[in-house]
């Protein structure tokens, strides 16, 4: 699948947030999206997550003949991730039971994935950032997603959590996941990332 | 003080004793007050969200009028409810005066804006990640909808709470367009009044006692809900 993004411009009143006149997003890609705050790359992701419609422009999703059919989803992280009011398994299945797809080998797969299974009975608000950041990861993986965006994974989280979300996002990559991740600080995770995104004064310029 | 004791004695044992009317009174009661609010809950949910989550003109006006309708007294709606069922009135040809479904629209019309105020609060005090968070996993608007329900139902346990003890308790409504009526439409707010009016304390005590156990399994439910609700908002 790939994300097709023409002519999108983001303004709030008078003021122009961002304007961007082609963009693509593929599976194969992973991307470190950076630039200075408030300069809209959450509001960016969010646009590209279709959670957000642009001021004007168009998001496209052109599925290719030979992609997985059910490799469609187009995943957002927020920052501070959210987990729905129940145990960490319930939140593994809850894009399953939507989809009423029962499948418990991919949910206990995904939990394994994580380092999660022996918390998987705990309530979600009980756990620790690195694990509300893997328990999201886990969230997303069982949909088979085609891209994921990630909306600065790594604030807040010591260097060992660091390492282990680095470790599962290039495991997701190579399941063939597109990953896009903004991030402040140069790191683990964006040394993973094959191309470079820089939105700054309201323009994004694409660097090798 | 003997004379009150043995009343409440009186009551209480009229109350263990299974007596038909008076337990019919208190089935009414609760017939009439849990159709109001079981009518009355899905649309005042639906408002509560649509005034949380849309903005569209005349919004601050709808929850003006909202509040406002908090502080009605229940006597005020009863008599506007009288005038519009009365023989004489826009409604009268329903001849619904002086019967159960009179007294259930009452309640609702005490429920409704009370039911409506307090899902708005729990809409606006809930994360705006929730329905971001659903719709990012594949929810359609009904899916994410539902999600959010869930995410709240604390809160909203307790607005439904709080409004079943408003309308089972009310009195002025249900006199005014239910008639009491024994076996019809006779519940346990009318009949106290009824009974104090005749003098005859005992069947009046008993009604109170359930209405008094009513209001205290209501509120320690509402404190358990609401302390739960905290607990999960805050991971504490």
């Amino acid at each position: 699948m790939r994300l097709e993004l023409n002519h999108i411009r983001q303004q709030y009143g008078e003021e122009i947030l961002f304007v961007i006149d082609q963009l693509q997003l593929n599976t194969t890609d992973a991307v470190h999206l950076h630039g200075p705050n408030g300069v809209g790359k959450s509001t960016l992701m969010k646009i590209m997550a279709g959670l957000q419609k642009p001021t004007s422009g168009e998001v496209r999703r052109i599925h290719s003949a030979e992609g997985n059919l059910h490799q469609q989803a187009v995943i957002y992280l927020h920052q501070n991730t959210y987990l729905f009011d129940m145990d960490a398994r319930s939140n593994v299945e809850y894009g399953l039971r939507l989809r009423r797809e029962k499948n418990s080998k991919k949910v206990d797969n995904a939990l394994v994935w994580a380092g999660l299974e022996h918390l998987q009975h705990r309530q979600a608000h009980l756990l620790s950032g690195g694990e509300r950041q893997r328990l999201a990861l886990a969230r997303a993986l069982v949909l088979d997603p085609a891209l994921v965006l990630l909306d600065e994974p790594t604030s807040n989280l010591d260097l060992e959590s660091v390492e282990r979300i680095e470790e599962m996002l290039q495991d997701l990559h190579r399941k063939g996941t597109g990953i896009l991740l903004s991030c402040h600080q140069d790191n683990a995770l964006t040394k993973l990332c094959n191309q470079h995104w820089l939105l700054a004064k309201g323009k994004l310029t694409v660097q090798a | 003080m003997s004379d009150l004791w043995a009343t409440v004695s009186a009551a209480i044992a009229q109350l263990l004793s299974g007596d038909a009317e008076l337990w019919g009174i208190v089935g009414v009661s609760f017939s009439v007050s849990a159709s109001a609010l079981l009518i009355a809950l899905l649309p005042a949910l639906t408002m509560g969200f649509v005034l949380a989550y849309f903005r569209f003109p005349g919004r601050w006006l709808a929850i003006s009028i909202l509040n406002s309708l908090l502080a009605v007294p229940t006597v005020v709606v009863g008599l506007v409810l009288y005038m519009l069922l009365s023989r004489a009135g826009p409604l009268g040809d329903l001849n619904l005066l002086f019967t159960r479904p009179a007294m259930i629209i009452g309640q609702i019309l005490l429920c409704f804006p009370l039911l409506v105020a307090m899902s708005l609060s729990a809409f606006q005090a809930a994360d705006h990640r929730v329905l971001e968070t659903a719709k990012t996993l594949g929810a359609n608007p009904r899916q994410a909808f539902v999600t959010l329900l869930f995410e709240v139902r604390f809160a909203l346990l307790a607005a439904v709470v709080t409004a079943f003890g408003r309308i089972i308790a009310e009195v002025g409504s249900a006199m005014m367009v239910g008639g009491n009526i024994l076996h019809h439409t006779r519940n346990i707010t009318t009949a106290i009044a009824l009974e104090t009016g005749k003098g005859e304390f005992v069947q009046g005590v008993a009604l109170g006692i359930v209405l008094l156990l009513l209001a205290l399994v209501l509120n320690v439910s509402l404190g358990w809900m609401q302390s739960h609700s905290r607990v999960l908002r805050h991971g504490t």
